[in-house]
């Protein structure tokens, strides 16, 4: 009776202590991450190549997300109004929900995938092709070679791929609205200009930084700490894919309690 | 200076795979370290360069313990310690000129003209002039791994390190990447420990050759008295002949 009992509560005591345990690594490594800053010579050069690998690169799928995503809200605004609040109020909803948490929310999903992917697979195959013991051989700190310039990159490069995406939709949202919706132009810039706080875009860009540092550091942890083959790299670019997005979720919510 | 192993252990989980080694390579010496596949001799090469640390024991290479050192002392004295990878290990992202120059660039003080220059001189080395611009995915497998043994030989060190440097090579590649250990001791008095399950390449390279057997050195003799030694896991080895081993049990 009692080993009936016993099995679920060890399983369910190994995995508390797993995920402990994971977030010390993780913890470590992020602290390895920041010990490694002080060497510029090695992570300035690579710097620039992540920033336009992660940022310049990422920059069309996050217009073409913000894109449509203007459009919808533009539409399903007009839509939940009918005729019961006036439509320049659309500039209103637009405007707010894209700086405030679609633009960074969106973008920095797709960005989990594609970057926090691409980061994870990279450098799990570097690992698993002793790329990374070749690195230390050749007396470089791979932390500070290889994932240094990658979260820094993010860091840097988020928000302005964010920044772009919000006025991406705004843009989306004024040109639907002028053209499927009965609403001008002073109208939609009325309603844009109602609430407006320029405190909006600080709250978004401190998120798209979070985000930034979230995807990429995790995509390197991962990464790091591949052990195997093929097989293996898969599976940490599934483990970055998913914890990152987790990430970006927990940290929507935490800024909004913290921060609005 | 030399590379010294005082009772070195290392064990992974319950699978102990170095049980206690001790071998010392002499200044100039090349040592080559036989043993089965899964003997350990690569997590012995990576426990000298620091890539793995040693559960317990000395490890000293050019007169400093690697087990004691702080990481920056560590990379310091890997600039005088070149490893050549079993499959290369080359940087996939970039051409065999900026894998070659990788080393380079972390010795203060030189210019990229001279960069450029060692670059040349260690792809002649390998016989591989006019190659700088490829990408390793272009080469074949010997061919990268020449290009893995111009990277370490770049930056000219005191020490080579060479994990299976022949493995999988045609007789004329494998003859001269032989050829090229030589010279490199040769030329450039430096001391190499090489591993390697070619018996051939290793009477041509060896000054001495250790063979690692159940975690530790069964056996260490100059490349003629390795041949006379009576030991049947060693002769069952040497002589590729498996029903010696039957003797040993």
């Amino acid at each position: 009776m009692i080993r009936g009992w016993s099995a679920p509560l060890a399983l369910v005591g190994r995995s508390a202590l797993e995920t402990a345990a994971g977030f010390g690594r993780y913890g470590q490594f992020v602290a390895a991450a920041v010990r490694s800053l002080p060497a510029t010579s090695i992570w300035a050069r690579p710097l620039v190549i992540q920033m336009a690998r992660l940022g310049v690169a990422s920059l069309p799928i996050a217009l073409f997300i913000a894109a449509f995503t203007g459009i919808v809200l533009a539409l399903q605004a007009s839509y939940t109004f009918t005729g019961a609040i006036p439509l320049y109020f659309v500039g209103v909803l637009v405007e707010k929900t894209m700086i405030l948490e679609l633009g960074p929310v969106l973008t920095g999903l797709a960005l989990a995938g594609r970057v926090g992917a691409n980061i994870a697979a990279e450098l799990g195959t570097m690992k698993v092709t002793e790329q990374i013991d070749a690195l230390e051989t050749l007396a470089y700190d791979p932390i500070a070679y290889l994932v240094v310039p990658r979260v820094l990159a993010g860091v840097i490069m988020f928000p302005a791929v964010v920044a772009f995406a919000n006025a991406m939709g705004i843009a989306a949202g004024w040109i639907t609205a002028i053209n499927l919706l009965d609403l001008s132009t002073p109208e939609f810039v009325r309603g844009l200009r109602l609430f407006f706080d320029p405190y909006d875009i600080e709250f978004s860009l401190i998120k798209a930084t979070s985000f930034g540092f979230a995807v990429t550091a995790t995509g390197s942890y991962f990464g790091f700490h591949t052990m195997g083959g093929a097989e293996a790299v898969g599976r940490s670019t599934t483990q970055a894919v998913v914890v990152g997005s987790m990430l970006i979720l927990v940290l929507d919510a935490f800024w909004a309690v913290t921060l609005l | 200076m030399s590379i010294e192993l005082r009772d070195v252990r290392k064990a992974f989980g319950d699978r102990v795979i170095l049980d206690g080694v001790t071998l010392e390579v002499r200044e100039g010496e090349t040592v080559v370290v036989i043993g089965y596949s899964g003997s350990g001799k690569s997590v012995l090469l990576k426990t000298i360069v620091g890539l793995l640390p040693p559960d317990s024991g000395r490890v000293v290479v050019d007169g400093q313990d690697v087990t004691r050192l702080a990481r920056e002392k560590l990379f310091e004295l890997r600039r005088r310690v070149g490893y050549v990878f079993q499959f290369a290990a080359l940087f996939d992202s970039m051409t065999v000129a900026e894998n070659v120059a990788m080393g380079l660039r972390r010795i203060e003080g030189m210019t990229e003209p001279e960069i450029e220059a060692r670059v040349a001189e260690a792809l002649g080395l390998v016989e591989l002039e006019g190659y700088g611009d490829r990408y390793p995915s272009q080469l074949s497998g010997g061919q990268r791994k020449r290009v893995g043994l111009a990277r370490a030989i770049a930056t000219r060190p005191k020490y080579i390190l060479y994990d299976e440097p022949t493995t999988g090579l045609d007789p004329v590649t494998t003859a001269v990447i032989d050829r090229l250990i030589l010279k490199m001791k040769e030329e450039l008095s430096v001391t190499s420990l090489v591993i390697t399950h070619n018996m051939e390449s290793a009477y041509r390279v060896a000054d001495r050759i250790a063979m690692l057997y159940e975690g530790r050195i069964r056996c260490v003799a100059t490349p003629e008295a390795i041949q006379r030694v009576a030991d049947p896991v060693v002769r069952a080895f040497i002589e590729g002949r498996p029903e010696l081993m039957e003797e040993a049990r």
